[in-house]
């Protein structure tokens, strides 16, 4: 049973805070994923629960123990580092097994292990290789293989996919994601990407600047987004966000054109609406007409692209659609999903 | 008890020891330069005479005066001529080539050779009878035909200068291939294809980004010139007379002949503060990145 | 024409050009054979008998011989016996000197604290001290100690000369080593010191021998320490060389044969690491 409280930690280089005000509870087997751009705090703070940075102010607890003066030896932690952190002096053998031999763990015992953490992520023939013969996916899975050797209380994560090419992500993710649900651990797991928080996580934590902005499960995060900041962050391509203004009847104006939605009450607004949820149509039933930007052809379907309000509009449609830049493009936004944002504060406004 | 930090550990046995053997003789030798000590006359440090030593050093002391002036001419050429030597050469092996990685390799063999044993060498070189060097170098110039090296005071600074050349140009070439790998090849590249020609690409794309890379070249054989004592032990004694003796010769010779040890305490400082300057410029230089 | 150069963009055959190129690989000639010869003339002479040597008319087709490099080792010159010192000095004063620079430079690579700078720089400053300003206090305190003419001095001298190098270069093959197989050790559960044993030094060891031959190198050659400190029983190579000048004159071939002694283990180590010197000379200067 491991739970991780984080109350109120700050984080500060010099000048510069990284962290602000943090405060989380990671809950036993979950795997959390905190999402955010670069420079957001979320490597700082996995950092800050591993052990290898300390906060500057406010308490990291597990198990209800407070551990801000540990180091990483003795929080009993595996971390997969971005740039997987392999000792390239050893074999792929004695990598794995290095958190055994530290452990003074009998050498049948220590074999075995080492050979079933191999087994688990396909290296059993490449035990006596070194890292520099290896490939970026294979260098992966030894750091895996060496995190999963001992059964720690926490996976910590950092970009683990991040260095390998597209095809070779999917695959990674699905291990990561069956690895993590066989072993039964709590997982921590930070990246930029978007998709792997969405596929991976049970719980996402979008950071900005310091702050988490919002967490929630995957759904709830994008169903749901509590500001402009994640609803634009999550999905793609990002939601259409546009500044928008009633006229006399409360319906939102969007440069001058009538969208056909009900604003929640008078004055101005931010509205939000993902490109699926709004149709291309014809000028009859269409509520903004505009130009097309580009037009792309993704196999599964196609996107139309249009700058309004010096912004880019995007549309899902169907795969056999076809348009060409200059086109005339007619769309209706579908008012079901339509978000809402305070102008100001960037809040999401909910109906009470 | 709060707990020592790691580096204090780490740090410890280095620091004590340079502490030691560097911070104790330095405070030792300065306090000795304050007072007289001529150890033929007396077996202990003698009184106090303030900064009387300083004073003779630096106004009334011919044979320093010619010191000064010795080290000056010898720091002097063989610096730029070092690190002029060592920029050709660099750009001469830029272009990979066999001959050039074959080269390159070559250039470290005179720098772990022993300069007591370049400055014997040379000695053996332009002896008058059978030196090799002496022999082939008054047939290409006849006016050299006949003449004692090192018994003339400037063919005698010549070789010193030469073999002090010999063994640390080298080395800088080394130096500043390395500096000329770092300069990114795009940039002379564009310059190439916008029309530039070699001696241009030179002078308005790799000079300026080599300037970092002189600059250490330059402190760093000043500081070494100062130093240099091996080379001009073995190849001229400072001789003929005094004329090749530099500072660093001057202390040496000053205490253990003239056994003067306070006054040489006193020159030792001299050159110390000149090399303090040196390493002032050369630490700007490196801190500046 | 040097058939693996790398062609230049925009390179035309011309008569102008192809001079250029010649002019150019003459030079490089004139610069090995600038290096070569003075090494080569040396090396004969160690072989040479005494009338080869004096006289420039069988400078080059002389009658080689073994005698000289035998009596170098007899009395009263005794190079053997220099020999040992200088491998004892050299071997203990490195021994000493790395592990110390060692640990000095993880802790100014990897830790920060306050005045940080300032103690590395003076380390760093410290070679810039000259040998004069120091030999004199060197020579009273090890009278006083009764460690003149000894190894040890001669060991501690040449600590204290090479530890500012070999912290200098090993900080900078440290600061190469990535900081994230240092933190996979701590998070695996390595204490510090075992980070340091088990993972950094492996990984950095090129870096570490070639600081160990540098400064094996500069105590080996070391000259003026050497001639004042000691006098009978703990004199090294460099100034046995100067045992040759006698009121004689100076006997050029046996300084040449220990010439050959002296240098030769210096150009087999330093050209075992050759490309490792070469890339820590430059990226210690340059930085």
């Amino acid at each position: 049973m491991t739970t991780i409280s984080l109350q109120s930690i700050d984080k500060s280089y010099g000048a510069v805070q990284v962290v602000r005000n943090l405060n989380l509870e990671i809950h036993d087997q979950e795997f959390l994923v905190f999402l955010g751009p670069s420079g957001c705090g979320k490597t700082t703070t996995m950092r800050i629960i591993a052990g290898l940075e300390h906060p500057t102010h406010g308490t990291i607890a597990f198990d209800g123990k407070r551990i801000n003066e540990w180091g990483p030896q003795e929080r009993d932690v595996a971390m997969v580092f971005q740039n997987y952190g392999l000792y390239p002096h050893m074999t792929v053998a004695q990598n794995i097994g290095y958190p055994l031999k530290l452990r003074k763990v009998p050498t049948v015992e220590h074999e075995a292990r080492v050979l079933q953490a191999a087994k688990r992520v396909q290296l059993q023939d490449l035990l006596h290789r070194m890292p520099r013969e290896l490939s970026g996916g294979q260098r992966q899975r030894v750091a895996l293989a060496r995190s999963i050797v001992r059964k720690p209380q926490v996976f910590l994560m950092d970009e683990p996919l991040s260095n390998l090419d597209a095809k070779l992500r999917v695959i990674a993710r699905a291990q990561i994601k069956h690895l993590t649900q066989e072993l039964q651990v709590t997982t921590i797991y930070v990246t930029h990407d978007q998709i792997e928080a969405m596929t991976l996580a049970t719980r996402v934590a979008v950071m900005n600047e310091g702050v988490i902005r919002q967490i929630g499960t995957p759904e709830e995060i994008y169903n749901d987004p509590h500001d402009t900041f994640v609803a634009s962050f999550i999905g793609s391509p990002a939601m259409n966000i546009f500044e928008v203004q009633t006229n006399a009847s409360g319906m939102a104006m969007m440069q001058d054109q009538n969208t056909g939605i009900k604003a929640p009450a008078q004055g101005q607004w931010t509205m939000g609406f993902r490109c699926e949820d709004v149709k291309v149509c014809d000028s009859q039933s269409a509520s903004l007409t505009t130009e097309v930007f580009t037009f792309e052809l993704l196999g599964d379907c196609t996107m139309a692209t249009a700058m309004f309000d010096e912004k880019l509009l995007t549309v899902k449609a169907a795969k056999d659609c076809r348009m060409q830049s200059g086109d005339p493009l007619h769309i209706k936004i579908d008012p079901q999903h339509v978000y809402w944002f305070d102008r100001q504060t960037g809040k999401r406004w909910r109906q009470t | 008890m709060k707990r020592i930090p790691a580096y204090v550990w780490l740090l410890a046995p280095a620091l004590l020891f340079v502490a030691a053997m560097a911070l104790f003789p330095l405070l030792y030798s300065l306090v000795l330069s304050f007072r007289e000590w001529k150890l033929a006359q007396s077996d202990v440090p003698g009184q106090w005479v303030g900064l009387d030593n300083y004073w003779y050093l630096l106004t009334d002391d011919p044979e320093l005066m010619e010191s000064l002036w010795a080290t000056l001419i010898f720091v002097g050429f063989d610096v730029a001529l070092t690190v002029l030597a060592a920029l050709c050469a660099a750009l001469l092996l830029q272009k990979p080539s066999r001959m050039s990685t074959f080269t390159r390799i070559l250039l470290i063999l005179p720098f772990v050779m022993s300069p007591a044993l370049i400055g014997i060498s040379f000695r053996f070189f332009l002896n008058p009878e059978f030196g090799i060097l002496q022999f082939l170098l008054s047939l290409v110039i006849p006016a050299l035909d006949g003449r004692i090296w090192l018994a003339d005071r400037w063919l005698s600074m010549t070789a010193v200068i030469t073999s002090d050349i010999w063994h640390w140009a080298p080395y800088m070439t080394l130096v500043i291939l390395g500096g000329l790998a770092s300069i990114p090849k795009e940039t002379q590249e564009a310059a190439q294809i916008d029309g530039a020609s070699h001696w241009q690409v030179f002078k308005d794309v790799t000079f300026p980004q080599l300037k970092p890379v002189l600059g250490i070249v330059l402190v760093l054989k000043t500081v070494f010139a100062l130093k240099a004592f091996d080379t001009i032990f073995t190849l001229s004694n400072g001789g003929p007379g005094t004329s090749t003796q530099t500072l660093a010769y001057f202390v040496y010779h000053t205490a253990f002949h003239y056994y003067d040890l306070g006054y040489a305490a006193a020159a030792a400082y001299l050159l110390t503060a000149l090399l303090m300057i040196c390493s002032f410029f050369y630490l700007r230089l490196i801190f500046k990145k | 024409m040097t058939s693996t150069s790398i062609p230049i963009p925009g390179y035309q055959p011309t008569l102008e050009n192809r001079l250029w190129t010649f002019v150019q690989q003459a030079l490089i000639l004139l610069l090995i054979s600038s290096i070569t010869l003075p090494i080569f003339w040396m090396t004969i002479t160690a072989f040479k008998w005494p009338r080869d040597v004096y006289s420039l008319n069988s400078a080059i087709w002389f009658e080689p011989t073994l005698t000289n490099m035998v009596t170098v080792f007899q009395h009263p010159w005794n190079l053997g016996n220099k020999i040992l010192n200088s491998i004892a000095v050299a071997s203990g004063a490195v021994a000493l000197a790395i592990p110390m620079a060692t640990l000095a430079a993880y802790a100014f690579s990897r830790y920060e604290f306050r005045l940080k700078k300032t103690i590395f720089l003076t380390v760093i400053a410290s070679q810039f001290l000259p040998g004069a300003v120091v030999v004199l206090p060197y020579f009273l305190m090890f009278k006083e100690l009764g460690l003149l003419d000894t190894r040890t001095a001669l060991i501690l001298i040449n600590l204290s000369i090479v530890l500012p190098y070999a912290i200098w270069m090993i900080k900078g093959f440290i600061d190469a080593v990535p900081i994230e197989i240092e933190e996979s050790a701590l998070v695996d559960g390595a204490p510090r010191w075992r980070v340091l044993a088990e993972i950094v030094v492996p990984t950095a060891i090129p870096g570490i021998i070639t600081a160990a031959i540098f400064s094996f190198t500069l105590t080996w050659n070391e000259f003026l320490f050497a001639l004042i400190l000691s006098k009978q029983d703990a004199l090294t190579l460099p100034i046995g060389l100067i045992g040759f000048r006698t009121d004689r004159g100076d006997l050029w071939e046996l300084m040449a044969a220990g010439g050959i002694l002296i240098t030769t283990p210096m150009f087999i180590l330093s050209l075992l690491v050759h490309r490792q010197f070469i890339g820590s000379l430059t990226a210690g200067s340059v930085r």
